[in-house]
């Protein structure tokens, strides 16, 4: 028998499924994602968070393979302690936003298999959405689904965030913004249609919810139950997150 | 021996190979069936079969049917849980169906679940598994109540409890664990809603509701959604548009008729009177 | 001093038994050698000033150059071995554009002079059997200044690494008389102009020479315009209105 050359090939990537969103409101962002992780078939977690604290006006949600997503956000983590310590600020989330791209396009030709979406509040204390593709290229946008079900749910935040296919009635106008209690309902209603479509989306939802200092939004956050408030310092920006269950089939 | 000549040599005919690798390479693959994530169950009890099933149907990653039927009917007292490419499941056991009741006719007695068994695996044993259909087939005949699986190749097995799909490790933890022989009926259903609710919330590609089905020797029922635990819940929002919401061109409104002329051509009126 | 000069005198990276490192008090006296540059901090910007020694009339006093931009935010006069300086505001350059490149926005003066500061204590690294990258201290100081987020900022540098902010500073062999003059003359609601004329004045005082357009420079910070360097005509402009 002749020897012929064996090609061995290891894929060190994974896909874990799941899905992340976030909106960019007036003077607030929201920034939420499922908790499901999963592998083929099987789900590994039904609580692997996707959506991370970074600052009190920075929220990074990631997606793709967990494994480089957790590192992806701790390296991060550790660049704004950097930048803290060397600058005596936290960083702004466009400073972040550039960061990030820096740190992406460094793994040029070994990414990160992750998409990052980034929602906070910029320095003028208007809400922002940065989102990104694994090697950098990134963009401020108003709104951003990106992960399993991306190609579910940003055909419908395009129609109802940005009113796409919708003509106003005579007269009128659609709104630049849509007030934090819309952003909120569209949110849930994104993740609850895309569990009913898409196998890998399911368990719960978290949502961070970001506000620019003394935003009157804040009293859309008032009756909901079971909020939980995540902000470290006093008179700045505030950071809320929310829970809800999805269906776990 | 004088066919198998210089030309031709004996044996299968391979070349045909070469040509499909050929096409691969070019980026041609061959279709694949869709291979369908389910959660299916039999199990033997003391008067008969349980038979359950999900009822989600994916392609790829999504949910291409939230309820469908899984539980397939062979005939009164046989029926028959598919796994795989939902259309070879369908056409398989509707085929089997058709000539089962071909089988009675002729016979004139009451078929048996190893006809269906045999007939069922000789059919996929001809396709060499190009029909992807796994299947559990049970039921209740002159000699008994039989369980068996078959699978995609055309091998079966017959066996007390079984599983099939994506979700069968999940359901067949649940069996192993808590199947006993000669159950009671309701707790053999119990047993089989737990093994499908098992697949159903541990594997992806199983979902939805639960069906089942219960053959005794003289009676058949089907229990369609006989557990519910996946309702979809309430939207926060309305999505109703305003009426004009989508834009159009032009407008342009015609008559169906354009013209309606009546004429009569020679002859006398007709007599009306 | 030179009675405790001893062989403590020799290395960089050894302490005197008074616990004074001879090569760095060596260096900032060398700053005394060099012209006198003086820099103001306003709420409205920064005015700094340098003297231009025009030793012949062959020179170009146009080639002086003691005044450089940092970045479009920040600018930075120098006293003392300028041609050390030259690796200090190229290395504060590189981390400008550095912190731009990486973080999208205009970096603080602060960071700047710190980043100046960490590579002027670079002197001290020596491996093993390895060649040194710096053979000795700057003998240079830097007066860097800018505007952030914070405003207006004046810094001042020396060979230790030390940097300091100041109000007004002034710096080189003038220093002394100069600084004084600065402290009776500095009030904290001082307008651009009012400092670019007490800078020229405080020179002219310490200047051996007449102070004219051409052996002086001014440079100034301001919100509006960033880093400007003067030039000749409406340095002259100021000198006249002196």
């Amino acid at each position: 028998m002749t020897q012929r050359p064996q090609q061995h090939s290891f894929n060190p990537y994974t896909e874990n499924g799941g899905t992340i969103l976030a909106i960019a409101g007036a003077d607030f962002s929201v920034i939420a994602g499922d908790t499901r992780q999963s592998e083929g078939y099987s789900i590994q977690t039904r609580y692997a968070p996707k959506v991370f604290r970074l600052t009190d006006k920075a929220v990074l949600a990631v997606n793709g393979f967990a494994a480089d997503g957790n590192m992806f956000v701790k390296k991060v983590r550790q660049r704004l302690e950097w930048y803290r310590h060397a600058h005596s600020k936290d960083m702004p989330i466009r400073a972040i936003a550039r960061l990030i791209q820096t740190m992406l396009y460094a793994r040029r030709f070994f990414p990160y298999y992750v998409y990052n979406i980034l929602g906070g509040i910029e320095e003028d204390g208007t809400g922002a959405v940065y989102s990104f593709d694994p090697v950098g290229s990134y963009e401020r946008e108003a709104c951003r689904a990106a992960g399993a079900a991306q190609s579910l749910m940003q055909p419908f935040l395009d129609n109802q965030i940005y009113f796409k296919n919708q003509t106003p009635a005579p007269g009128t106008s659609f709104p630049q913004h849509l007030p934090l209690n819309t952003v909120l309902s569209l949110v849930i209603d994104s993740f609850t249609g895309a569990t009913e479509r898409h196998i890998e989306v399911g368990d719960s939802l978290e949502m961070y919810v970001v506000l620019a200092r003394e935003s009157p939004s804040i009293q859309a956050l008032q009756n909901i139950v079971g909020i939980q408030e995540r902000t470290s310092t006093a008179d700045g920006e505030r950071i809320f997150v929310i829970r809800r269950d999805l269906k776990k089939d | 021996m004088s066919s198998s000549s210089i030309y031709s040599p004996p044996g299968f005919d391979f070349s045909n190979q070469l040509r499909n690798n050929f096409m691969l390479q070019k980026g041609l693959p061959l279709p694949k069936a869709t291979s369908t994530g389910t959660t299916i169950v039999g199990c033997l009890f003391k008067d008969g079969i349980v038979l359950g099933a999900d009822t989600r149907a994916t392609e790829g990653p999504i949910v291409a049917d939230k309820n469908c039927e899984k539980i397939h009917y062979i005939t009164e007292s046989i029926r028959c849980c598919g796994a795989g490419t939902a259309a070879d499941t369908e056409f398989t056991t509707a085929l089997i169906s058709s000539n089962m009741e071909m089988h009675a006719l002729q016979t004139g007695r009451k078929p048996r679940v190893v006809t269906a068994m045999t007939m069922l695996k000789q059919m996929l044993f001809r396709y060499q598994g190009q029909v992807g259909a796994a299947l559990v087939l049970g039921g209740v005949d002159a000699t008994g109540a039989h369980l068996f699986t078959i699978h995609p190749h055309g091998s079966t097995d017959k066996l007390p409890y079984v599983t099939m799909g994506s979700g069968s490790l999940a359901a067949m933890a649940v069996f192993e664990s808590g199947w006993k022989p000669n159950m009671e009926r309701e707790d053999a259903l119990n047993l089989v809603k737990l093994a499908i609710a098992a697949g159903i919330f541990n594997d992806l590609g199983s979902g939805s509701n639960i069906d089942a089905c219960i053959i005794t020797a003289n009676n058949t029922e089907m229990l369609r959604n006989v557990e519910m635990p996946n309702v979809r819940v309430q939207k926060e929002r309305d999505y109703k548009f305003r009426r004009g919401t989508t834009a159009w061109k032009k407008e342009d409104v015609r008559k169906l008729i354009v013209e309606e002329q009546t004429l009569l051509i020679g002859g006398d009126e007709m007599d009306t009177s | 001093m030179f009675l405790t000069r001893s062989e403590y005198d020799r290395g960089v990276n050894t302490f005197s038994p008074e616990g004074r490192l001879f090569q760095v008090e060596y260096a900032i006296e060398a700053i005394k050698l060099g012209s006198t540059t003086v820099g103001i901090r306003t709420p409205a910007g920064v005015v700094l000033g340098v003297e231009k020694r025009v030793q012949s009339p062959l020179l170009e006093a146009s080639s002086i150059e003691k005044i450089m931009e940092i970045d479009s935010h920040l600018g930075c006069a120098m006293s003392g071995l300028t041609a050390d300086a030259r690796t200090m505001i190229d290395h504060a350059r590189v981390t400008a554009q550095n912190h731009a490149f990486t973080y999208d926005e205009k970096i603080k003066v602060e960071s700047v002079t710190q980043a100046v500061c960490d590579l002027a204590l670079r002197f001290g690294e020596s491996v093993h059997d390895e060649e040194a990258m710096m053979s000795r201290p700057f003998g240079v100081a830097l007066l860097i200044a800018g505007i952030d987020e914070l405003g207006p900022q004046l810094y001042h540098t020396d060979p230790s690494g030390t940097f300091v902010r100041y109000e007004a500073k002034a710096i080189g062999s003038g220093s002394e008389a100069a600084q004084q003059e600065l402290q009776d003359k500095c009030h904290k609601q001082m307008t651009l102009k009012e400092a670019q004329l007490l800078t020229l004045r405080v020179l002219k005082q310490v200047m051996e020479e007449k102070l004219d357009q051409h052996n002086v420079q001014l440079a100034q910070v301001t919100s509006e315009k960033g880093f400007e360097i003067l030039d000749e005509s409406s340095l002259k402009q100021v000198i006249e209105e002196m």
